[in-house]
């Protein structure tokens, strides 16, 4: 008796920690022992335990076997095991599992159990709604009857919320998910899908009711992670028809390109393939087209498994082109080359008119694809895809006549598709919108070629002749290339379609002014009266300080003809007009320099500058330069009285002659005078603040790399938010340029091409901050610690391939640096590439570059 | 890649479905949809609605815009299933039978 107690407790200890298997092993030589009832039920209690594991390891088989064998051995315990009986589905009625339930004596874990077997397992209340082991009064059956008519009811027809208002069904109730299943029908049916969802949500995922929810889902067209069963594919295709079928044939067909598997996906492919032939035979020929440039990017032997082939129509080549635009700037002319495959097959299919607004779309689309490589960059690739591009000949030798026709069809400009002026032509051709003219311009103007401009712009001319853009711009290309007599032409033409253009009315100035400086630097002497009368006839001559320019001009006369009366007449005229001596000494002085007499005019220039302030004046000088479209440079010998000025900042000069008087500095190559300037400038503030750190940016040295990059952002930055999207393109191309321009090894140390030009209002401000504060342009110096502006994201990454790229090209800049710079600069780089100094002044640590991909120098 | 003004819209977003439009709609349909979106979300109630509207009716008025707009719109990555996205057809009841089937299968 002692020893079957020890046994009993002993199986307890294990059952409790969950040892099942053991626990059996003990019971049956506890029993073979003891063979008293209680050794009995101690068994059967470990089989259940046992049996349960097996359930819960998913040996559904031998659990039922081993239930069976139970059952079968001790028939008395039928009613303990009639749960798991349940469970099984092994042959258990109802009845037997809910017996113990009517017992109101019944313990509370028992009752919990067996309210977890009915909310897990019970997939029909129709038996438990009717059961004769509970009393009509029961609470879970009356939830039952409830639940059992609402079910029919949502399932048959439409149904009023009050209906599914089940009260009598609390949260805790097993048949709680039951609940949320009515509603989530009702909804369904109702066409509120939302509120579906938002049930399915709350049944309970370990639930019977739950097992519907995948279903419902897909007909809800939400993808099911897993597919559906054939009693759930009856169920869908019964409600919404055999969408629904096909959407889980699809989905699967997702999954398996996901799964990369060739035989899976092919097997998919066919299913389907099948599925939609039999119940959306429209979409067939869509679907393949669509399997087929999945394969392409994919796995290129799933194409053989697309039943009967494909059709390579217009949509096609559409997602063809697509897909390549989309995947890599490398396959820019092979997308383009796609596009007009596309366009062959949608004339010839009827979708567009060969000279519809949508081929001059597709065109446009092409061009802009195109301008992701600068005209120069495109003219370099363009010859060797030409080379080796064969067409598409070969792909249509499975297709159909009418489409093998299409494809073949040869555009009388072959692979026309690469050049961008030819697409914006035909776009214009088209459809002559100025927007599109004006698109076309603005890419030509990328070109270094001025022809490329002229064209578009001629063209614009031509197919809108009422337009002046287009006039102003040949205008302004002549005169850039000295080509004075056509740009006046020109001008002429824009004056008579519209004199009161400030931009036409701007150029006459200019054009007249640089007349006149070339009539001077020809010796044609006998013409600078002419200029000048011709000049202040001009009804803007008389505004600001324009009517100095004529003076200047007689002035330049007086010194040709050797008269210094005359000379210094218009000299002292000059300054009385400027107010200021020393504005007239940087104008005369300009003037003669552009003419080429510079030698000839020194002993007419004046010299007595005593008193005035010098920087003012030469703003002036550079602004009247600036209106005449004259670049003046700032005499050397006055910059460190300039800088004193401009260090004082106690400046009447405005920000706008700040400005010009940095841009003629930096035209000078004078830094530290730009540099000053920028300071002086951005100590005012307001809305000139980016113009100001552009330039700053500009007036750094070179290996001052990173800190002009961080200006060049900043000031883009600040440029959108001001709205003038010109500046911020400006400085978005100065930050490119410079990354093309310099050293091999500056570009490389530099690591351009940054990632990224926007910049936080936080960050824009630290670095308005420390440029205000800047008072010096930084010099180089062993001795000093070079400043840490490594810390900007601007510069986390380095491509391996910055330093393979142009390795023979000149290192000029860096052949410029003397001995101390060049210290100065390796001094800086080695702190970039060892890091920043720890706390204990010790080098941090170093980062290696990687040998593959991107790396990061911080 | 395109410079194409979208101004609320995403990528991906489709003017044709915001207007709730078919493909082949014409300048008609496509004003008549604008029209009766706009009396469905009024700016004073739905300012954000309306501008989604207003943005894809700006995208399609313009055949120009409107043909760009269709070159963008195919996806060629997008999942398949979306072919069928548009294919549901009326609920029908079938009562509970199928339901419990669904249910009673393992």
């Amino acid at each position: 008796m002692q020893q079957w107690a020890v046994w009993a407790e002993e199986v307890e200890r294990l059952l409790e920690q969950g040892k099942s298997k053991p626990a059996v092993e003990l019971a049956k030589v506890a029993h073979k022992h003891t063979a008293s009832a209680a050794s009995e039920a101690l068994l059967v209690k470990a089989y259940a335990a046992r049996i349960r594991a097996l359930v819960q390891a998913g040996l559904n088989e031998e659990a039922k076997a081993l239930l069976a064998l139970v059952g079968q051995r001790y028939s008395r315990f039928k009613e303990a095991l009639a749960g798991i009986g349940f469970i099984l589905h092994a042959g258990t009625s109802l009845d037997d599992f809910l017996r113990p339930f009517a017992d109101p004596d019944l313990p509370q874990d028992r009752r919990a159990e067996i309210e977890t077997v009915i909310r897990r397992e019970l997939t029909d209340l129709g038996p438990l709604a009717q059961s004769a082991v509970l009393p009509a009064t029961h609470p879970l059956r009356l939830a039952a009857t409830k639940l059992e008519q609402a079910f029919r009811a949502v399932t048959t027809g439409p149904v009023s919320d009050d209906a599914l208002s089940l009260t009598e069904i609390s949260h805790q109730s097993p048949l709680a998910p039951w609940k949320s299943l009515v509603r989530a029908i009702a909804s369904f049916y109702r066409g509120d899908d939302r509120a579906c969802e938002r049930w399915l949500e709350q049944v309970a995922a370990d639930s019977a009711p739950a097992r519907l929810v995948p279903a419902l889902s897909v007909m809800l067209a939400k993808p099911s992670k897993q597919p559906l069963k054939p009693a759930a594919i009856r169920l869908t295709t019964q409600i919404v028809g055999e969408a629904s079928s096909v959407r889980a044939s699809l989905e699967a067909l997702d999954r398996a390109f996901v799964g990369g598997k060739p035989k899976r996906i092919a097997r998919h492919i066919e299913k389907a393939v099948a599925a939609v032939k039999t119940s959306c035979p429209d979409l067939v020929e869509r679907l393949k087209q669509h399997i087929a440039v999945r394969a392409y990017v994919s796995d290129r032997r799933a194409l053989a498994a697309i039943p009967d082939g494909y059709r390579k129509d217009a949509h096609f080549w559409h997602l063809l082109a697509r897909l390549t635009e989309l995947l890599e700037r490398d396959f820019t002319l092979e997308a383009c080359s796609l596009w007009e495959q596309f366009r062959k097959h949608a004339v010839a299919q009827g979708l567009f008119a060969e000279d519809g607004p949508e081929i001059a779309a597709l065109y446009l689309h092409m061009a802009e694809i195109l301008e992701q490589s600068s005209p120069e960059e495109l003219a370099r690739e363009r010859p060797a895809f030409e080379d080796r591009f064969p067409g598409y000949l070969k792909y249509y030798s499975d297709q159909p006549a009418d489409i093998r026709r299409a494809g073949a069809r040869q555009d009388p400009e072959a692979c026309y598709f690469l050049y961008p002026e030819l697409l914006y032509a035909r776009a214009c051709a088209i459809d002559p919108d100025p927007e599109i003219f004006r698109q076309w311009l603005h890419w030509a103007r990328r070109s270094e070629d001025w022809h490329v401009s002229d064209r578009a712009a001629q063209s614009w001319r031509r197919a809108l002749p009422k337009d002046g853009r287009p006039l102003l711009h040949l205008m302004e290309s002549a005169e850039k290339r000295g080509a004075l007599k056509k740009a006046l032409g020109y001008l002429e033409e824009a004056e008579a379609l519209d004199r009161l253009n400030p931009e036409v009315r701007r150029a006459r100035l200019r054009l007249l002014t640089a007349n006149a400086v070339r009539h001077l630097s020809q010796n044609k002497v006998h013409l600078v009266e002419l200029d000048a009368a011709a000049l202040e006839a001009l009804p803007q001559a008389g505004e600001v300080n324009r009517p100095a320019f004529p003076a200047a001009l007689r002035w330049a006369s007086g010194v040709l003809h050797n008269n210094r009366q005359e000379a210094l007449h218009y000299s002292a005229q000059v300054a009385a007009l400027l107010e200021s001596r020393a504005a007239a000494t940087v104008t005369l002085a300009n003037l003669a320099d552009m003419a080429g007499f510079r030698s000839a005019a020194n002993g007419f220039l004046g010299s007595d500058i005593s008193g005035e302030k010098i920087a003012e004046a030469v703003a002036r000088a550079c602004a009247l330069g600036e209106d005449l479209g004259l670049k003046f440079v700032v005499p050397s010998e006055w910059d460190e009285k300039i800088l004193d000025e401009l260090r004082e900042r106690r400046l009447e000069v405005g920000t706008r002659q700040l400005c010009l008087l940095a841009e003629a500095a930096l035209r000078a190559g004078r830094r530290e005078l730009a540099f000053a300037a920028c300071g002086a400038g951005l100590a005012k503030g307001g809305p000139t603040e980016a113009r100001f750190l552009l330039l700053r940016g500009q007036a750094l040295p070179e290996w001052e790399f990173s800190r002009r990059d961080e200006c060049f952002i900043a000031a883009a930055e600040l440029a959108r938010r001001q709205r003038d999207m010109d500046l911020a393109e400006e400085a978005v191309e100065l930050l490119r340029t410079y990354s093309r321009q310099g050293s091999t090894f500056l570009r490389w140390a530099a690591h351009r091409e940054p990632r990224s030009f926007s910049m936080s209002s936080e960050e824009v401000q630290k670095i308005l901050e420390r440029e205000r504060k800047a008072s010096k342009l930084p010099v180089l110096s062993p001795d000093k610690p070079a400043p840490d502006y490594g810390s900007g994201r601007w510069n986390e990454e380095i491509e391996e391939e910055n330093e393979e790229e142009n390795e023979e090209e000149e290192d000029d800049s860096f052949a410029a640096m003397n001995f101390k710079e060049l210290t100065q600069f390796l001094f800086e780089l080695a702190k970039r590439i060892v890091g920043p100094r720890d706390p204990d002044g010790t080098p941090g640590k170093r980062h290696r570059p990687s040998s593959r991909g991107p790396r990061s120098l911080f | 890649m395109s410079r194409e003004r979208r101004g609320t819209l995403a990528p991906g977003d489709d003017p044709r479905e915001i207007l709730e439009l078919e493909p082949n709609a014409t300048d008609e349909d496509i004003r008549a949809a604008y029209l009766q979106k706009v009396k469905e979300h009024p700016p004073e109630r739905s300012p954000e609605a309306f501008e989604r509207i207003r943005d894809a009716y700006e995208l399609l008025r313009d055949p120009r815009r409107r043909a760009l707009c269709f070159l963008l719109s195919v996806d060629a990555m997008g999942p398949l299933v979306s072919l069928v996205a548009d294919r549901v057809g009326k609920r029908q009841f079938v009562g509970p039978g199928p339901w419990l089937d669904v249910l009673r299968e393992k």
